[in-house]
């Protein structure tokens, strides 16, 4: 095993578990600044419990969002310092400005969020969650520029073997950033949308008392999920456009692409450049789940009258399909990422220069290690979730009203 | 430009190890029984989030204003970096899990998996510090050559200094944010656990100076001795401050302890941000590891309007929380 082999692996799994969380992340803080709003104009209590549900379970999964996104962050420095050092320049400032505006303020006004129930004036407790959505949105976007940056490096110049930064405007118009980040946005909106319908659908079945709570959670999920499908389709087949243009290697043969092998193979000597045949298969899966969840919007007539309910099999439906927007996204950051292979940044910089010259046994060490760490984190999650999902809504613990002694459940002593 | 953000990085790092470091600290200190523990977590509640992140920011910067060192000091000190980062996941994910299943049993172990990350959090970060302080073997070509350059005595010295050092702190947090009836048994182990500090950190001091590495490396020594003494006058001020009952001095004084070594690091190494024992002029200059011009350039119009806001929201949080915590907290950890 080489150390570029197992530093693939370690960011190929690390990578896969954040974007499951925060995927979610980011499409239920949309849904829930539509219900605190709504129960912040309408002053109706049924959506201050939605919002302390829903909340709950944001919270939950926003716990490995942090514990991978860390890992991520110091991942490129532990295992990929060639990265930093040949095109750090360009690639660390969307990077750099991301952690500043994003993430710092997103925490911290999380954490005022979750401790600011019933202490905060609403309107400032409202204003926390808007801030909380509006950084998460910004933290995709930047991350979304060093990832294109690395698809379609622009706005810089080589001197002396290193990157430096020409051009910051063109990084920002990026033509492999526009519809990606687009597609990601939208297939956030289409998996949050999807979880809240599916959870809503799984208590509808079984017939939980706060029926009128999950009809409302479960039309406003399918009400998100379904027009953002629509431009989910629409943003991924737009992506085809520049990405034929600019990756000519990524999807397929044809004259481009023997141009461009040519020219590479005069700059940087012979040797293999077209990705893994892994790429392609994991793309038309997608295709196939997008086309998919396309005709899921049939059902949204059903809405009328209730009619989703009142059949039953509907629900049914969506609870099995909860699987497939995690899927789809999994193989869609296969396709993009697999198909720039062998380059860390397309053309200029191949990803074994990019690995740190540090041993094959520390490299599976670590791999080992945070892939059973941030596994078992990602599993003993997800169960707390399923758990607190099902749970229902009756007393969640997020905004519960202040009580002399609410710990009832105290721990044995420490052995 | 470079000395700007140099100290800026310094400054988010430090910032970290106070805040973080007294999340630490309070997670040792769960160590000590169950009543006490729900307390503590509600302590430390709605500044957890917002203590991490300068963390996150602070190898952000890294990344951006020092591309170079970022990649030589990560993957050079490979096992300290991977022991602290370890300690932080089971803290963050410990603290905000810890009490989401009902039974007892769990929360038990997920306060033992606290405990565990924060020791391993400390330990991770003294390492690093010494790790820089004692130089790294960077060859001609820019990488660092192996790992085991790291297993020194005085590496493993700054690690347990450090981890007493955040026993000490979270101590001392917990002294002013608990309900006063909660804060004098916390009071007395903090006073305890000052002395504790004291001895560890003079002994790394001595070790260190006996190190022929850290005499090599140390560029300033007069410096790295004078803030050592700091940091020793820092703790037996927050010792003098606990026996008076002044709290709020003693967190001031511990929070100094904890910043105090960074800036010993950085004062010490000056002008390099990585010593080189391999090959003398093999290191990194705090100048040659900045990013280049264009880049500090943008960053810096970044940073300019966005510190005040950083800080005034984090500022704000600390504002809205001040005070003891009583039965009316919002329990939520
Ligand atoms: C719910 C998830 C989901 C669904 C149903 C789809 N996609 Fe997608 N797709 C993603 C989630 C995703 C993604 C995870 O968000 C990716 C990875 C990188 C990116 O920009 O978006 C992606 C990447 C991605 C790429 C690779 C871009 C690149 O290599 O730079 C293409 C060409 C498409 N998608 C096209 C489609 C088409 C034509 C779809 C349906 C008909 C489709 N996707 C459905
Ligand atoms: C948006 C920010 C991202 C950045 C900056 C980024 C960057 C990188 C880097 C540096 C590598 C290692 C070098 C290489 O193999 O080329 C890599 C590989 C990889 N990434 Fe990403 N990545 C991002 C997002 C993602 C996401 C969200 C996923 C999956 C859900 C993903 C999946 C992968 C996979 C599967 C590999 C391994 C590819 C291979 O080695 O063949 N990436 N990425
Ligand atoms: C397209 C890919 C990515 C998206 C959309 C994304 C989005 C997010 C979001 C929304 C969060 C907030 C926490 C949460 O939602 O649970 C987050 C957390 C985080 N992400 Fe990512 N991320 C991506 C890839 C990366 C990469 C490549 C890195 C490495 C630099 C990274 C580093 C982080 C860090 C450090 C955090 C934790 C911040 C905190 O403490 O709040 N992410 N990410």
């Amino acid at each position: 095993m080489d150390t570029l082999l197992l530093a693939r692996l370690q960011f190929a799994t690390t990578t896969t578990i954040h974007f499951l969380f925060v995927v979610v992340t980011l499409g239920l803080v949309t849904l829930l600044v539509g219900l605190q709003t709504a129960g912040f104009v309408t002053g109706k209590p049924v959506y201050e419990r939605l919002t302390r549900f829903w909340g709950q379970l944001y919270v939950i999964n926003y716990v490995l969002g942090i514990a991978t996104g860390i890992v991520m962050e110091f991942q490129f420095g532990l295992n990929w310092s060639g990265l930093s050092r040949y095109v750090g320049n360009v690639f660390g400032a969307p990077l750099a400005i991301e952690t500043l505006v994003a993430f710092f303020l997103e925490s911290t006004f999380l954490g005022m969020w979750i401790f600011g129930w019933h202490r905060l004036r609403r309107g400032v407790h409202l204003a926390l969650l808007w801030g909380v959505a509006f950084t998460a949105y910004a933290s995709a976007f930047w991350i979304m520029v060093a990832n294109s940056w690395l698809q379609h490096p622009v706005g810089y110049e080589v001197r002396d073997g290193i990157a430096h930064l020409t051009d910051f405007g063109a990084l920002l118009t990026n033509p492999t950033l526009g519809f990606a980040f687009a597609h990601v946005v939208s297939a956030s909106l289409v998996t949050g949308g999807m979880l809240m319908a599916a959870v809503s659908a799984w208590h509808l079945i079984r017939r939980t008392p706060d029926f009128a709570l999950f009809r409302t959670s479960l039309r406003l999920g399918l009400l998100t999920a379904a027009p953002a499908v629509v431009f989910l389709v629409g943003f991924g087949f737009a992506q085809f456009g520049p990405v034929g243009r600019l990756q000519p290697t990524k999807f397929g043969g044809g004259p481009d692409r023997d141009a461009l092998v040519a020219e590479w193979t005069a700059r940087f000597g012979s040797g293999d450049y077209t990705p893994p045949a892994l790429a392609n298969v994991g793309l038309g899966f997608m295709i196939l789940i997008g086309f998919t969840l396309f005709l899921g919007t049939l059902l949204v007539p059903l809405l009328w009258r209730d009619w989703i309910i009142r059949l039953r099999f509907p629900l049914w439906l969506i609870l099995l399909a909860l699987p497939l927007p995690f899927v789809a996204v999994i193989l869609g950051w296969i396709a993009r990422e697999v198909g720039r292979q062998p380059w860390v940044a397309y053309g200029l910089l191949p990803t074994e220069e990019a690995v740190s010259p540090v041993g094959a046994g520390v490299m599976l060490t670590s791999l080992v290690g945070f892939t059973l760490l941030l596994g078992t984190l990602a599993v003993t999650n997800c169960v707390l979730l399923a758990r607190h999902a099902a749970r229902g809504a009756a007393d969640p613990a997020l905004g519960r009203p202040p009580a002399p002694d609410t710990d009832t459940h105290p721990a044995p002593v420490f052995a | 430009m470079e000395l700007a953000w140099y100290a800026l990085l310094g400054l988010f790092f430090a910032t970290y190890l106070v805040l973080g470091g007294y999340d630490y600290g309070v997670g040792l200190l769960l160590a000590r029984g169950a009543t006490a523990r729900r307390t503590a977590l509600n302590a430390v509640g709605p500044f957890f989030l917002g203590n991490e992140v300068w963390l996150v920011a602070a190898v952000g910067i890294l990344f951006g204003a020092f591309p170079t060192l970022e990649g030589e000091l990560l993957s050079g000190l490979y096992p300290a970096v991977m022991g602290a980062l370890v300690g932080v996941i089971l803290v963050t994910a410990g603290v905000q899990l810890r009490s989401r299943p009902h039974t007892a049993r769990a929360r038990a172990g997920w306060d033992r998996v606290i405990v565990v990350g924060s020791a391993l959090a400390a330990l991770g970060w003294g390492a690093l510090l010494a790790g820089l302080l004692q130089g790294v073997p960077l060859r001609a070509d820019g990488h660092v050559d192996g790992l085991t350059h790291l297993f020194t005595p005085f590496v493993a010295a700054a690690a347990l200094a450090m981890l007493a050092l955040v026993a000490a702190h979270g101590a001392t947090f917990l002294t002013l944010r608990l309900p006063a009836e909660d804060a004098a048994p916390v009071r007395r182990l903090a006073r305890r656990l000052v002395p504790v500090a004291v001895t560890a950190v003079g002994a790394t001091t001595v070790v260190g100076l006996l190190s022929d590495r850290v005499r090599a490396a140390a560029q300033q020594p007069l410096a790295a001795v004078l803030l050592a003494l700091l940091l020793v006058v820092a703790l037996l001020a927050a010792r003098t401050a606990l026996a008076r009952n002044r709290p709020g001095v003693a967190f001031a004084a511990t929070s100094a302890a904890l910043a105090l070594p960074v800036a010993l690091v950085g004062a010490a190494l000056w002008p390099w941000a990585l010593v080189s024992t391999a090959e003398p002029g093999a290191g990194l200059t705090v100048a040659d590891a900045a990013a280049s011009g264009p880049t500090l350039r943008l960053l810096g119009w970044l940073a300019l309007p966005l510190l005040p806001a950083l800080l005034g929201f984090q500022a704000m949080c600390w504002w809205v929380f001040r005070g003891r915590t009583d039965g009316r907290a919002p329990v939520y950890w």
